[in-house]
């Protein structure tokens, strides 16, 4: 019953100098052979070239005035001209609704073991506070909405009093509050009509980064517990269930998401009657959720591939029904070893949401693309620095998605090894 | 052998736990169980022997439907195993059932592998499935263990705590699937330790193994399979002492050797 046995650590030498520190690392990574070295000139002066043109043109040459003009409304899109929103400015229901996400994440952070959800937390706040004072904002922004964005810092603060000091600080309760979140976003960018303030807008108007984020959230909270019963769907002993499953998950994996915008917006609506309450917004998220719900359901359902058949046995031999046995036994294992895929096809989704450009939607992408179209005697030469700020951008959403599923697969990684 | 008192009282009632009337499996179109008649009194403890691919582990996996028969009668703690769903979950909560590959679920602790079962299908509070799971800790002997996770620990120490998480049912009968073929020499004895004892508290147990010293010492009875059928069974004396079937001899043999 020994937990662990004692090596006797007297005999052992330190190894030798090129085995340790940077001299040893440099050593075993760069020089350690005649061809690794020529490679890592070569890099190295790929590198340094690089620097020096990139780095240059960033600082002589680009111009970033184009950004600046766009400001705000890359976020937003059109949301508040005057045609959306006439006689109001409508700018306060998207600041609101990133209120809301601040005050998770601050509740995230809160109740959550590690590191990240405090770091991105500080990150949205600190960066909505920064964009409050930058010289753009105090020139163009009316106080009201710059302390919409200061008040983001003490919405993170809320949140993570608010999970600490009181029954709602769990994982269940910031799920429920989430989605509550996310119906009250969709009120408040929608409107009422016949409450003052909250004058409808119509969807047509709602663009820039907000509108890639409203599709990106929804496919990705709704494209998961899609995908886990299409997994099961297929994997199902009922011929029907299967066949239906089967037959989805083909179809939507067969077809290019550029043909099921488009069908979306042109045939769908031939088939329902004239009045039937949708929109071209709503028919565009259905189809990216059910595009990105084929993709998960093969996704997961390699990860139940995987695990061992001795697993749902003694789940089984217990006498665990077979729902619990899928929920509790073979799916919490499945989707953990397919974290990365699950991530990728996230990642994946955020980034197509740009196709929506291709049904007339003013995503971040179109519509910095249309504005520089419309002005192009004064922005054309700013599309490089535009491009490259849209890239900055992507990037750093998807890098924080996969930073985040390395820490979860390292939480969950407990014991495996 | 002697058995112990606990054993020797409980088959004085002579009260027939488990009963199968020949029964037949096929895989397709191997046929895999050839007409196994057989009966297992309470608290006995039967060693199943027999060469890979004897039927032996398929033999103890229809006693809790893991694999189903398709004809003959397999009657349980007297509940027919039937394609009624409700017999089939009613014998699982009394049969416990322990893998060569011990199949912990590695996603939860030691602690949670064994208080899953009773608190999701028995319905007990956490709290009382945990103090049925320290106490079954141990016994087996590894009660420091219950926060680690499965991979933590040694293939010994995952027999007994999978052992332990079929105890927790408090079922009646104990099915062990060539417990301690997977595992190092020196952590045999462990396992077979926590067998030895638990066969001492009058459990009914059907083991499939090859290890004969164990056999010799706890076993009430020794089946010998082969082709999908028992060819002998006897007590255990008789049976290691004195085998009537040349197929019995050739494989004492070939083990002892």
């Amino acid at each position: 019953m020994a937990s662990g046995t004692d090596i006797p650590q007297t005999d052992s030498l330190p190894p030798p100098i090129t085995e340790r520190g940077i001299v040893g690392w440099v050593y075993a990574n760069l020089f350690n052979s005649w061809y690794n070295t020529v490679l890592t000139f070569i890099f190295a002066a790929i590198l340094v070239l690089t620097l020096w043109f990139g780095l240059g043109w960033i600082i002589l040459e680009s111009d970033w005035r184009v950004i600046a003009t766009l400001g705000g409304n890359l976020i937003i899109g059109q949301y508040n001209i005057e045609k959306a929103c006439p006689g109001q400015d409508c700018f306060w229901r998207p600041q609101v609704s990133l209120l809301l996400v601040s005050a998770l994440l601050g509740m995230a952070w809160a109740i959550s073991g590690d590191r990240v959800a405090k770091r991105i937390a500080i990150g949205v706040a600190v960066v909505s506070v920064a964009f409050a004072f930058l010289p753009y904002s105090l020139e163009r922004m009316g106080l009201d909405v710059r302390l919409l964005l200061v008040a983001n810092l003490p919405a993170v603060a809320a949140g993570w009093a608010l999970a600490r000091y009181t029954p709602l600080g769990s994982v269940r309760w910031i799920v429920i509050l989430g989605v509550l979140a996310f119906l009250v976003t969709l009120v408040l960018l929608r409107g009422l009509p016949g409450v003052p303030g909250l004058q409808p807008v119509s969807v047509i108007y709602w663009g820039g980064l907000m509108l890639n984020l409203l599709l990106a959230v929804t496919g990705i909270a709704l494209s998961l517990p899609i995908g886990i019963a299409l997994a099961l769907g297929r994997r199902s002993h009922l011929p029907v269930v299967k066949l239906l499953c089967v037959v989805f998950i083909e179809v939507f994996r067969g077809v290019p998401l550029i043909t099921l915008l488009f069908m979306s917006q042109v045939l769908v609506p031939l088939a329902f009657p004239e009045d039937f309450p949708t929109n071209s917004l709503f028919r565009a998220g259905v189809v990216i959720t059910l595009f990105s719900s084929a993709y998960m359901a093969e996704n997961i359902r390699g990860g139940l591939q995987a695990l061992h058949p001795g697993q749902a046995e003694a789940a089984r031999a217990l006498g665990l029904p077979g729902w619990q046995t899928t929920m509790l036994i073979s799916m919490p294992q499945a989707i953990r070893n397919v974290i990365p895929a699950i991530v990728g096809q996230f990642i994946s989704l955020f980034k197509d949401t740009t196709l929506v450009y291709i049904i007339g939607m003013l995503d971040v992408l179109e519509f910095g693309r249309a504005f520089i179209q419309g002005n192009v005697a004064e922005y054309l030469d700013g599309t490089p620095e535009f491009l490259l700020f849209i890239a900055l951008v992507f990037w750093v959403f998807c890098y924080t998605m996969s930073y985040v599923s390395r820490r979860v697969e390292e939480h969950l990684g407990v014991g495996q090894r | 052998m002697a058995t112990s008192e606990a054993t020797a009282d409980a088959l004085n009632g002579t009260e027939d736990i488990i009963i199968c009337r020949d029964v037949h499996k096929w895989y397709g179109n191997f046929h895999a169980l050839r007409g196994v008649t057989t009966s297992v009194r309470k608290g006995e403890v039967v060693v199943v022997l027999g060469p890979s691919g004897s039927g032996k582990s398929t033999f103890i996996r229809t006693i809790n439907r893991l694999e189903e028969h398709q004809r003959g009668d397999i009657i349980v703690d007297g509940i027919e195993l039937s394609n009624d769903v409700r017999n089939i979950d009613a014998i699982r909560r009394d049969v416990g059932m322990v893998f060569q590959s011990f199949n912990l679920f590695p996603h939860l602790t030691v602690m949670n592998n064994i208080t899953l079962a009773p608190m999701k299908v028995r319905k007990l509070p956490a709290s009382q499935a945990e103090e049925i799971a320290e106490e079954l800790l141990e016994r087996v002997g590894i009660a420091e263990q219950a926060t680690k996770y499965p991979g933590q620990l040694s293939g010994g120490q995952q027999q007994r705590v999978a052992i332990a998480r079929a105890l927790a049912m408090q079922p009646n009968i104990m099915l062990f699937d060539e417990p301690t073929s997977a595992l190092d020499p020196e952590m045999i004895k462990e396992v077979l330790d926590v067998m030895r004892e638990l066969a001492g508290s009058g459990m009914t147990m059907i083991v499939v193994s090859h290890e004969i010293g164990f056999a010799r010492e706890v076993a009430d009875r020794v089946m010998m399979f082969d082709y999908g059928k028992i060819i002998e069974e006897g007590t255990t004396e008789q049976f290691f002492d004195n085998p009537k079937e040349d197929r019995t001899k050739l494989f004492l043999s070939q083990i002892l050797a």
